[in-house]
Parts: C-alpha cells; sequence; structure tokens
C-alpha cells in the first residue's frame, strides 16, 4: 500500500514539472483501451495460429489483472491519506519486470521465425504485427507509447482486411476504427461519457467519409509498387483431386462461391448453369485428379485458337455475355459456362484446351471478368490421341464387378450413346438414392457403391459412370464445378425488369461426367439427373435441405432461413447489399475509374484530367469546411433542463403526493408560501430548495458557484425528503 | 574550434529567427486585457504524433497499392480525410473562445504568485491548456479538460525567485483536442508584471537597530506607540488612506469637516528607515529587512520615511514621511525597483 500511495505521490510531482515520464490514463480510458486491443486481434483470429492466439490471450489477460490490481489500489489509496490527493483516480501504468517482457518478447520472436517456412512470410508478418501490438500495452509509460498503442491497432484492422474485404467484415472493420479513435478521443475528453466519445468520433468520420468517397473514386489507381508476399490463407470451395463423398462435405457449407451478372439479359435455365472449373482425367482407383500437361506456352496458344474459332461462330449464334465475380478462394481454378470465350484481353486469366479458365495468380481477394457462351455450340471435337489414352485408363481389376457390367453393357448396346442412356436408366429405375451422407465405402470401391451401398452424392455417381464408359471403351472424364445457383431480384427495378444477380454458394458445387463421341465431341452427362432429377433442373430438394440444416453446425441454417419469408427476404436484400459492395467497392478497378471519369467529364488528355480530379478535391475540401463552419455556427443546441430544474421538478412531483400542486403561473416563492401554510413541517426544507432554485434561475452565475449551488440544492432536495418520510411516519402513527 | 564556430553561427541564426518571429507575433497580437481566439491568433499545426499518423496512413495506402485492395486504400483516404476534418474540429474547438486577465501582480520573493485568467466559452470545448510561454519560470500548466458554457477561473501560479518588476511576457493557450493530430495554440499578450517585494526578513535582535538609530540622529528612544497612548499634538485634514481610528468624530458630526487627529508621539519621532542602516552584509538582506519594517511599521499603523542610498552612483531614493497602506506600497514598490 505504502508503495502505490508513493507512486502516486511521484506522479502528481513530475506532472507539475511537465515530465513525461508519468503518463497516466484514466481507469475507464486504460479498460476501454485494453477492450479496443481484444477486439482488434479479434479480427485476425482465422490467421493467427493457435499458439499465437494463446500468448496473445495471455498477455491480454495479464494485462486485464494489472489494470484490475490498479484499480483496487487506487480506491483503497482514496479511502485512505490520499483523499485530497486529485490524481488517485489515475492509474500510474504497470510496471512489469523490463527483463521478464524481453525474455518474452525474444521467445515470442523466436517462435515466429521458426514457423515462417510453414506459414509464409505474410502471415509472419502479422503474427509479429499482433504479438508487438500485445506486448506494447506493458510498455505504456509516456504519451507517445499510447499513440503507438492506437497506430498499431489500425495497422492490425487495415492488415485484417487483406484476408477479407466482404461487406460484414468491411462494416466490421470500420466500427472497429471507430472505437479505437474514442479511445483516443477519450484521452483527450476523459469527462465526456464513452457513448458522447463514440458519437463524436462517428461524426468526425461520417464528415470524413465525403471526402474518402470522392477521393476514391477520383484518386488514381496506382499499380502495385513492389510484390507483396501474397496471403495463403486455407483454400475453400472445390479442391484439385475429387473422392467419392468429397463434394458432399463441401454442400455444408453455405458460404458464397461467386456471383453472376448476366446484363440484364434473361439467365439461361436452371439446368443449363454448369459452372465448370475443373477437369479430373486422372483415375487411379480411389481419386480423380488433375491432368497436368499444359505448359504456359502451349496455352496461350490454345487460348488464341479457341477465342478465333468461336469468334468465327459468333456470327451464327449470338453468345451470352456475362459478368462473374469470384470470391476469394485461394486457389487459381475460375468459373465459367462452356463453352465460353473471355470477352476481349483479360490480363491474368488462361483459357485452358480443356473449356477451364485457371487464374495466373491465387485468388485471394474478389475478383471480377466477363466471358462470353456458346451454350448450344458442342465442345471441341477432335481428340488427339495421348488425351484418348488417358480418358480411357483406369487401374485394371480396382472393381472387378463394374468391369464385368461394362462388358455386358457394351456387349448390349453397341452405340456409345445408348450405353450411356443404359446406364442412367438403371441408376433411375433401381433403387438408388442421393443422399448428402453417403455410407463409407473400404478404399473408395466403386463396386461397394453401384451394387452394395447404392446411395450416394453426385460424384459417386459421376465416378460409376465415368468408370463404366471408360471400361466400355468410351473416352470419359471427370467435370467438377457448381451447378446452379440463387437469382436475386432485389435489385431489379420495374424499368429493367431483369437486373439481379445470381449468387452460387459452396453448397451448389456438383460433378458430372463428360464422354466423347465420334462427331459430336464431348458431351455432357449428368448421371444425378437419373437419380434426382429436382436437383438437376430446380436445385435442391427440401429432404435435402434438411438434411443439410441437420448437418451443419450454423446457428440458422439455410432450410430455416428459406423457410421463414421474412428471414429469407432479409438475408437476400443483404446479399444484394453485399453483391453491389463487391462490384462496386472491391471490384472499382482502374479500368472501371477510368470508364466512369470519361462517362463524367468525357474523353480528355491525362492532365486535364488530373486537373479535374484536383479540382473536384479541392472542392469537396471546401465543401467539408464550409459544411463544418456551418454546423458549428449554427444555432446553439436546444437548452437541455439544468439538474437544478430536474431536482425541483422531482421536488414539486414528491409533493403532489400529499396533495399540493403547483399551478403553472405560480410563482416560486407563491408556492412555497402555501406549502409553508399547509405544511409546516415541510417549511424550512422546502423554502430553502425555492430560494436556491430561484438563485440559479435569476442570478448570474460563475460555472462553480453554479455547480456549488446545484450541489447545496441536491442536499435540500434529500433534507426535504427526510422530512417527507417522517411527515409520512406521522401519519401512518 | 569549427564546430565550435557552427554552433555559435547555428544559435544565431536561431536567435534571428526567434527574434523575427517574436516582432511578427507583436504586430500580430498585440497587447490587451482580452482576447477572443479566432483565425487571425490562433496557429494550427500538426503534432508529431499528427506527423506519425499521416505516416500510418502513407503506409497504409501503399499496403492497399501493393495488394491492390480497395477496401484498405478505403480505410487509407477515411484516415487522411479524417486528418483534414480533425483540423478543423481541432480550429472550431479552439476559436471563439473568450480570455481575460488582470494584467498585474504583486508579492514577495518566495511567493507563489497567482494570475487569476478567466475563460468565457459559448459552448462545451475540451483540453485547454494555459502555461506561460516563457518556459524558463518552470511554471505548470493549467489544463481544463472541459469547459461549460459560463465563465471559467483559471489561477495561473508563478513562483518568484527575484525581486523587481517583472515581465510575464505571453500566455500559451493550447489545445490538442480531438485526437491529438493537432495541435491548436494562441500566444496571447496580456502585459503581465509581477511586481515582487524583496522577502521581509525580521530584524533578530532590535536592540541593535535601536543603538544604531540612537548613534546615528541623537534623537527620542524607539518605542512602539499605539494610538490613544499618546499626547493628542494636533488636527489636520483627513489624508485618502489615513486610519478611521484617527478620524475626530467631533468635528465632523458638528460638520467642520474630516480631519485627523494627530498625535505627539508619532508626530515627535520622523522615523526615518534607511538602507544603510540595516544590519547585514549585502544589499538583498538589508533590503529584505526594510520590507520587514515596512510592512511592520504600516501593521502597526506608524509613519516613517524611507531613504534608499545607492553607495555607487551617489543617488538617493526617498519617499517621504507618510503612513497607511498606500504609502507601504510606494515604499514596497521602491525597495522591490531598487
Amino acid at each position: 500500500m505504502a508503495l502505490s500511495s508513493n507512486k502516486t505521490t511521484d506522479s502528481r510531482r513530475t506532472e507539475v514539472n511537465d515530465n513525461p515520464v508519468a503518463f497516466t490514463l484514466t481507469k475507464h480510458n486504460a479498460w476501454f483501451l485494453w477492450l479496443s486491443q481484444c477486439l482488434n486481434i479479434l479480427t485476425l483470429v482465422t490467421e493467427l495460429d493457435n499458439w499465437m492466439l494463446g500468448i496473445v490471450a495471455l498477455s491480454l489477460l495479464w494485462q486485464a489483472l494489472l489494470l484490475q490490481k490498479r484499480s483496487d489500489g487506487t480506491n483503497a489509496a482514496k479511502k485512505g491519506v490520499l483523499t485530497a490527493n486529485p490524481v488517485s483516480t489515475d492509474i500510474v501504468v504497470n510496471k512489469v519486470p523490463p527483463t521478464l517482457l524481453a525474455l518474452f518478447a525474444i521467445l515470442g520472436c523466436l517462435a515466429i521465425v521458426l514457423t515462417a517456412k510453414q506459414s509464409g512470410l505474410l502471415l509472419s508478418m502479422v503474427h509479429l504485427l499482433c504479438f508487438s501490438y500485445a506486448l506494447k500495452s506493458f510498455e505504456l509509460r509516456t504519451r507517445g507509447d499510447f499513440y503507438q498503442l492506437i497506430l498499431l491497432g489500425g495497422f492490425v484492422l487495415a492488415s485484417a482486411l487483406i484476408f477479407k474485404q466482404n461487406l460484414t467484415f468491411s462494416l466490421i472493420i470500420f466500427t472497429l476504427l471507430l472505437f479505437n479513435f474514442s479511445v483516443l478521443l477519450q484521452f483527450f475528453s476523459s469527462a465526456e461519457s464513452f457513448i458522447n466519445n463514440l458519437k463524436t468520433t462517428g461524426m468526425l468520420l461520417i464528415q470524413s467519409t465525403i471526402l474518402a468517397v470522392v477521393l476514391f473514386l477520383v484518386f488514381p489507381r496506382l499499380p502495385a509498387f513492389w510484390q507483396m508476399p501474397i496471403a495463403n490463407s486455407a483454400q475453400t470451395g472445390l479442391s484439385d483431386n475429387v473422392s467419392p463423398g468429397d463434394i458432399a462435405k463441401l454442400t455444408r457449407s453455405t458460404e458464397l462461391a461467386f456471383r453472376v451478372d448476366f446484363n440484364e439479359q434473361k439467365a439461361p435455365d436452371y439446368n443449363q448453369l454448369y459452372w465448370r472449373a475443373m477437369v479430373l482425367e486422372d483415375y487411379d482407383g480411389k481419386q480423380w485428379s488433375r491432368h497436368n500437361i499444359y505448359s504456359p506456352q502451349q496455352t496461350s496458344k490454345v487460348d488464341e485458337n479457341l477465342t478465333a474459332a468461336y469468334l468465327n461462330k459468333k456470327k451464327i449464334n449470338a453468345g451470352l455475355t456475362y459478368q462473374v465475380i469470384i470470391e476469394p478462394s485461394y486457389q487459381k481454378y475460375m468459373f465459367a459456362l462452356a463453352p465460353a470465350v473471355l470477352s476481349g484481353k483479360q490480363a491474368g486469366i488462361i483459357a485452358m484446351p480443356d473449356y477451364t479458365l485457371l487464374s495466373r495468380k491465387i485468388i485471394s481477394q474478389a475478383k471480377s471478368y466477363q466471358l462470353t457462351s456458346y451454350l448450344n455450340e458442342p465442345l471441341a471435337d477432335n481428340i488427339t490421341n495421348h488425351s484418348r489414352e488417358i480418358n480411357l485408363s483406369y487401374p485394371k481389376s480396382s472393381n472387378p464387378r463394374l468391369e464385368e457390367l461394362a462388358s455386358k453393357l457394351k456387349e448390349k448396346f453397341p452405340e456409345p450413346q445408348a450405353r450411356a442412356r443404359a446406364i442412367l436408366a438403371t441408376i433411375l429405375n433401381e433403387n438408388y438414392a442421393y443422399t448428402l451422407e453417403p455410407p463409407l465405402l473400404q478404399n473408395n470401391s466403386l463396386d461397394q457403391f453401384f451394387f452394395e451401398t447404392k446411395a450416394g452424392f453426385c460424384v459417386h455417381y459421376a465416378s460409376a459412370f465415368t468408370f463404366l464408359m471408360r471400361a466400355s471403351g468410351v473416352p470419359a472424364r471427370m467435370v467438377t464445378g457448381y451447378l446452379g445457383g440463387e437469382y436475386n431480384e432485389v435489385n431489379s427495378t420495374e424499368q429493367s425488369q431483369r437486373k439481379g444477380h445470381m449468387s452460387v454458394y459452396q453448397y451448389d458445387a456438383h460433378a458430372w461426367s463428360e464422354i466423347w463421341l465420334e462427331g459430336k465431341g464431348w458431351l455432357r452427362v449428368d448421371p444425378t439427373s437419373a437419380v434426382d432429377p429436382q436437383r438437376v433442373n430446380t436445385g435442391w430438394s427440401n429432404q435435402l435441405l434438411q438434411q443439410q440444416s441437420e448437418l451443419t453446425n450454423d446457428f440458422i441454417t439455410l432450410y430455416q432461413l428459406k423457410k421463414n419469408a421474412w428471414l429469407n427476404s432479409l438475408r437476400l436484400q443483404f446479399d444484394a447489399l453485399d453483391y453491389q459492395w463487391t462490384s462496386w467497392v472491391i471490384g472499382f478497378t482502374d479500368k472501371r475509374q477510368y470508364d466512369l471519369l470519361n462517362k463524367w467529364f468525357g474523353y480528355m488528355k491525362p492532365w486535364k484530367l488530373a486537373l479535374i480530379i484536383a479540382v473536384v478535391l479541392i472542392i469537396s475540401m471546401a465543401f467539408l469546411m464550409c459544411l463544418l463552419h456551418f454546423v458549428h455556427r449554427g444555432k446553439p443546441k436546444a437548452k437541455t433542463q439544468a439538474k437544478w430544474q430536474a431536482i425541483y421538478e422531482k421536488a414539486l412531483t414528491r409533493l403532489t403526493k400529499l396533495g399540493l400542486k403547483k399551478p403553472k403561473q405560480m410563482t416560486v416563492n407563491g408556492f412555497a408560501k402555501e406549502v409553508r401554510q399547509k405544511y409546516p413541517e415541510l417549511a424550512i426544507s422546502f423554502t430553502r430548495l425555492s430560494n436556491t432554485y430561484n438563485r440559479l434561475s435569476y442570478q448570474a452565475l460563475s460555472w462553480e458557484e453554479q455547480q456549488k449551488l446545484t450541489l447545496a440544492m441536491a442536499q435540500q432536495y434529500q433534507d426535504l425528503l427526510s422530512q417527507l418520510t417522517k411527515h409520512d411516519k406521522n401519519n401512518v402513527n | 574550434m569549427v564546430s565550435f564556430s557552427k554552433i555559435y553561427g547555428f544559435v544565431h541564426i536561431k536567435s534571428f529567427f526567434q527574434y523575427k518571429f517574436e516582432s511578427w507575433l507583436t504586430r500580430r497580437i498585440p497587447q490587451q486585457t482580452e482576447h477572443t481566439l479566432n483565425s487571425g491568433n490562433i496557429l494550427i499545426y500538426p503534432t508529431r504524433f499528427g506527423l506519425a499518423y499521416l505516416f500510418f496512413a502513407v503506409l497504409t495506402f501503399l499496403l492497399g497499392t501493393n495488394y491492390q485492395n480497395n477496401i484498405i486504400l478505403l480505410f487509407s483516404y477515411l484516415l487522411v480525410s479524417l486528418f483534414i476534418t480533425v483540423m478543423l474540429h481541432s480550429f472550431y474547438n479552439f476559436s471563439q473562445l473568450n480570455i481575460r486577465s488582470k494584467a498585474s501582480v504583486q508579492g514577495y520573493v518566495g511567493d507563489t504568485l497567482y494570475i487569476p485568467v478567466t475563460i468565457s466559452s459559448n459552448k462545451v470545448r475540451f483540453d485547454i491548456n494555459i502555461e506561460f510561454s516563457n518556459k524558463a519560470f518552470g511554471c505548470a500548466k493549467e489544463t481544463v479538460q472541459q469547459i461549460q458554457p459560463g465563465q471559467h477561473n483559471i489561477k495561473l501560479s508563478y513562483n518568484t525567485v527575484q525581486r523587481g518588476l517583472i515581465n510575464l511576457g505571453r500566455l500559451t493557450v493550447y489545445s490538442e483536442y480531438s485526437l491529438g493530430i493537432f495541435k491548436s495554440k494562441a500566444i496571447l499578450n496580456f502585459g503581465h508584471q509581477a511586481l515582487v517585494f524583496p522577502k521581509p526578513k525580521p530584524i533578530i535582535s532590535k536592540h541593535s537597530f535601536e543603538k544604531s538609530q540612537l548613534g546615528d540622529s541623537n534623537t527620542e528612544q524607539y518605542y512602539i506607540n499605539l494610538p490613544g497612548t499618546e499626547d493628542f499634538a494636533e488636527l489636520k485634514s483627513f489624508v485618502q488612506g489615513e486610519s478611521r481610528a484617527r478620524t475626530a468624530w467631533k468635528q465632523l458630526a458638528k460638520g467642520q469637516g474630516h480631519f485627523s487627529k494627530h498625535y505627539q508621539a508619532s508626530y515627535g519621532h520622523r522615523q526615518c528607515l534607511k538602507l544603510n542602516d540595516m544590519p547585514g552584509n549585502d544589499i538583498e538582506t538589508k533590503l529584505s529587512h526594510l520590507s520587514f519594517l515596512v510592512c511592520d511599521f504600516t501593521a502597526k499603523n506608524q509613519g516613517f520615511s524611507l531613504e534608499l542610498s545607492n553607495n555607487k552612483s551617489q543617488s538617493t531614493i526617498k519617499v517621504d514621511y507618510n503612513l497607511g497602506v498606500n504609502h507601504q506600497q510606494e515604499c514596497l514598490t521602491a525597495l522591490a525597483n531598487y
């Protein structure tokens, strides 16, 4: 105790000398700072390793304990000798042994360096940032440290945006920014309540958005100055290899995969929406995987050939042009309705000869591209020998019963298309089930699925079908992607009837087959259509949705959402909003900016554009100044009821219980007289109260005097109350 | 040697700029007893934290550009525009503040003098700090966390160390509200002066003083004369500052005029306090003793004259025989300025 009292007196003395060493935060401010730290780090919680989270949590907990101890200490000090000390409510920010802290810091850095290789440069940097942010709070010795902590917090928030940019997350980040600045503001106006500080900061930020939006629209988008380490977060969505049962797991996720904007054209029918992602040609008896034979040079050639071929056809058959906005998946594959051609030159995207699209870089943030699809055109009708060989191969005697069936079918149906139809008929007629919870297969045996369990999801059927076709001598391959999508018409207006967008979620993931027929080329066959036609034609059946809602851990499942019309429309509204955010804010590229500026100001030379940008910025700044000037010079706010007025009102309401009511036209003194006459025992206390009220109302008093009188009035009110209770008691007796 | 001259040159340049700044300030913000803060006298500039903040905004801009991440870019634009908004807010928190202060204070060496400053505001303001622009005084700044509409009285303390008429210079009023990014500052000149008297130092043995008095002027003994114990001598017309106890009420009641009674004792020994008669070796001690005697005599309502001779310049400052508070003031001022 003696120690802490020493500290407080010390701090006071040094404060007089304006020594920066004695830096204090008020109790509230220290706690809010702590809270802001916790929240800031929470935004990165999915990116941080568990050990780092442990360390951060530990240091924050420690910090909380120190704060708790300090406030206990100061409370005790208040009761004790130091009552008169004005700074006793302040907290002298802690002193943890520096050697311990240094040791902790060194160990942490060592751990980060050791794990750097596996987590990558960016994540290591993020770890380091969070670590230093958590430790910095132990060293709040000067005001500069406090400032540093606030800026570090801001940087934590900014770096969290590297990983996620959707509307919800962005809103969270900007709200937290508001919170952080409120903590900073509280340092300068600690007498105000935190809510008021939040309001003030909110006002500041709202006023700042004017200029920020203008900057966002007109400030030139610059190319990256230097290469930055990319985020290699956990991949989401489809993977490069697929075994039966894989996609069924993916369908539990209600996350967004990508969105499509058909630009006021009618969207194709549901059963046409086969979003192609990957073609899997290698089968090892357990899983399907990609066959990599194309080098980048080859592919660019292929790309050009394909484009040329389809551009010729364009004259015959108008294509469907649409925009795809892909969510970050941390993978490279992209989506298209095959056969599709990229509209114009779009850097960073490779069109593969199997009609899939690949991004050159890992997709780490929402990215949009434009495509033209020719849905009625067949896929390429030539096949190389190498390709034929691959698409016919299967590990011999991996599934003997299917092989046997395949040879039987080959005899019975020599024509490949008829054979395929026969297989689908088998699936349709026999008692096969389409389920999200397929029974486990030993060694991923297709035999077991086809002849014993007879229950599976899309991959099971596509695998078995592809296997049967290959075994019977028809080149066949597996294609994965998404099927369908949800059309959201919230944004559509009456003038333009179709201006909604289509959202495709992870649960729309699908797998189907393609067989190669002489003269017809690659033909899509979806065995799922045989077992669950509804899935292919309109989407998920209620039964599947129910099954999904049982399997997911989501708080509100998709099934529940879709059942409740009100919630569903809310969900669609939000989805539409998020779409606008993605396409207008996240997808606001330099090209779009240039188009927009051209649209507004017409085509012009760069220097003219620069001039316009400068003028726009100056105008908006001037506007901001005028606005603020108006706000601050405007009428003063209507006077709120002062504390003493409230006290008098309270006294009046208390007196009405005795049957005394003050008419509006009666003066305060007149009413006091009436009270004196009717209740002499209340006379003294109420007259005093009335006199003070009169003084406060009609005398010109300085702020301190007002405060003093208000305090006196509160005391007089208490006296009156005690008199009243006495009076009541007497009446009861 | 080279480095020394360089430093010397640097100091020279610095003092030159300081001089220029001072003269500019004098022209810009003239001496007044009341100042209202407005765009004419407010200086506003980013603090070191403000610069760090700007650096942080640029850093996020780089981050956003390098990742081609629009949200981070938006974030950085928001930070930059907040910088400008806060500048304006900082200004509006500060302007229209009215500050008044009395020009001069007085006290004894070693006392802490309090200079009252009245701040009046038309709205709620935050974080107003006031201090002397002259940092050499080592005086604490006064901070008002929150100013309510109305008047506020603040007392700036000044620890006196030296006797004389001290020019306290300008007052610096500043605020780092709202986020500490900007500092709004006004350097106001109220013409503050502190008149500091020598610290009264009692003469330990009164005897030595008496002796020297006796030896010097060969007149009557020194003893305390209380009003009423002496013999009445004459009536003189009332002089402002004289004790009412001596008023000749009879004459006043009769309407003959306002007279004061004067007694023989106080008339007889025309006490003269001389610097050279004071014990002690240095001038300051002597002045301190004089200061004590001046206060002591006034408290006892005894008249005296003061004579301060300067050995070097052979000149003498004289304060004629009188008594009362005004006389005390005159004498103390003479002592302070000696």
